[in-house]
């Protein structure tokens, strides 16, 4: 317990480690901003293909709403963060060549490497619930609750979630979106722990989640083939839980997906550095 | 054969200035049904909207509905409220003589009632108005019992409408909306891992029950002038 006291201590006391906050913060304020000045014409090229067909009344555009539609821009992005900080957390010791007077210490290397792991876990979560209380707090009060209209781009797809049912719907949506992340962050640990030099590990982590989501999306059918077998695949399936009815067996198979992932990516890192030479 | 010919041109000269006269007649229906509800200046009623569309989840609507014949209307609504656009609200003044070109396709018996079947063509069309409407009028009770629309980019709606009596006039108590349009996303804001989809033929049922006339109250014009912050703006 106090090997993930001094990581927390030692990951929160960088500045690096704010940066994905203060991103967060500013970004997500300018888009409520910009959302609440234009709120009339960004509604109206979401809704316009609805429009055609039906007259449509109420608080649309509502904190639930634009905290979906940050959300669902942000999930690219957010992986960048977390690698910024992930990718730091075990080549930083290298970079600053403090990794050998860590390793002489009594615990083991599993320890340390557990506690660092899950300091990436925590700064992870901690990362998307302030996302989430950003979206939220800021957009309820910026633009009024109400019910929450999910359209689903691309198709007819409306889906209506009454206000009472979104607090509990959007509170385990962010915490399958933590999960989702967790991937990420263990990604960029595994590669953090393979090398020694930071830039790497943040560099390559987004480069696997980005080459990965381009593939996916691909409208070939080769790469509409390879789809199931990517991670990223899997990532979003937080939206689910504003579906409805809400597809239980597709989250609890994605779910186990990222899952298996995180712990496979985990345990190799957590392998790789046990028996890692460590030469400076 | 000369004389069957010439027989037959008579019985044609001497038949067709009734007929032309009767389908005058039907036509006439329409002026009728703006006399009937001349009297109607105003209503407000409590509506709720039940969707079965295919792709559409949504529990049930409800709203209420200020009206005031024959242009001025105002849902209200705190919580989020879809009505279709054709065929969601019941005006029989826009079915104006003037403002259509009237053709009578036939008589019949709906539901027990006679009844005249007419298409209206819109004199001016708007882009993305209905091409058509073929309306069944109910010449006893002088009503809409049924009303198909269509649209240029192929959107159907056939409307089917039952009535109540309220104050001496026949207003819906249930309109049952058939669906039939197909859907094309326009959308600009696009999420990165979605792909857009070739459009897609929509089809469902919308039920639209109306309760709680008040009919006649003196709404006052003000009402309707206030600017619906609820109500999303159509874009060009």
């Amino acid at each position: 317990m106090n090997l993930l006291w001094i990581e927390l201590y030692k990951t929160f006391s960088r500045w690096r480690t704010y940066i994905g906050f203060g991103f967060i913060a500013l970004i997500v304020l300018m888009t409520e901003i910009v959302m609440k000045l234009s709120a009339g014409e960004i509604l109206g090229r979401m809704m316009r293909s609805l429009q055609k067909d039906f007259l449509i009344y109420g608080n649309v555009l509502n904190g639930w709403f634009v905290t979906g539609f940050i959300m669902n821009s942000l999930h690219i992005h957010i992986p960048f963060l977390i690698a910024l900080v992930a990718g730091d957390m075990v080549s930083g010791e290298a970079t600053s060549g403090t990794v050998r007077f860590l390793l002489i210490r009594p615990p083991s290397r599993y320890r340390i490497i557990t506690a660092k792991y899950v300091t990436a876990i925590l700064y992870t979560t901690g990362l998307v619930i302030f996302l989430g209380l950003m979206c939220i707090v800021p957009g309820l009060a910026l633009f009024g609750s109400g019910d929450l209209v999910i359209h689903h781009f691309g198709k007819f797809g409306i889906v209506l979630i009454p206000e009472a049912e979104i607090p509990v719907r959007m509170l385990v949506a962010f915490v399958a979106a933590i999960w989702s992340m967790t991937v990420v962050a263990s990604i960029a640990f595994l590669l953090s722990s393979l090398v020694e030099n930071s830039i790497g590990p943040i560099i390559g982590t987004m480069a696997v989640v980005i080459v990965f989501l381009v593939i996916g999306n691909f409208p070939f059918d080769f790469f509409r083939s390879l789809k199931p077998y990517l991670f990223t695949t899997y990532m979003v399936f937080w939206q689910r839980f504003l579906d409805d009815p809400i597809p239980w067996q597709e989250i609890v198979y994605s779910a186990a997906i990222i899952g298996f992932h995180s712990l496979g990516l985990f345990f190799i890192a957590l392998g790789a550095y046990a028996r890692k030479d460590i030469k400076s | 054969m000369k004389k069957i010919l010439g027989c037959l041109l008579w019985v044609f000269i001497l038949l067709a200035p009734g007929f032309l006269q009767a389908q005058e007649e039907d036509i006439g229906i329409l002026d009728d049904l703006q006399k009937k509800y001349s009297g109607l200046k105003d209503y407000t009623v409590d509506v709720n909207v039940h969707f079965d569309v295919e792709g559409f989840k949504a529990p049930d609507m409800q709203a209420k509905l200020y009206c005031k014949p024959p242009d001025k209307m105002k849902i209200e609504s705190k919580k989020i409220f879809f009505l279709p656009k054709e065929g969601g609200t019941f005006n029989p003044f826009i079915f104006n003589r003037e403002d259509f070109e009237v053709k009578f396709l036939e008589r019949l018996t709906h539901e027990g009632s006679h009844a005249v079947k007419l298409k209206l063509t819109p004199k001016r069309r708007k882009p993305n108005g209905p091409q058509d409407f073929i309306l069944t009028i109910d010449t006893d009770r002088t009503v809409i019992r049924e009303m198909s629309t269509s649209t240029i980019e192929g959107k159907e709606v056939k409307a089917r409408v039952k009535y109540g009596r309220f104050s001496d006039f026949d207003l819906p108590i249930r309109i049952e909306l058939q669906l039939d349009f197909s859907f094309n996303e326009s959308i600009e804001v696009k999420d990165f891992g979605q792909s857009p989809q070739p459009a897609k033929r929509v089809t469902g049922r919308v039920e639209i029950t109306y309760s709680n006339y008040k009919v006649n109250i003196g709404l006052r014009d003000q009402i309707f002038n206030e600017k619906d912050s609820s109500k999303l703006r159509d874009r060009p």
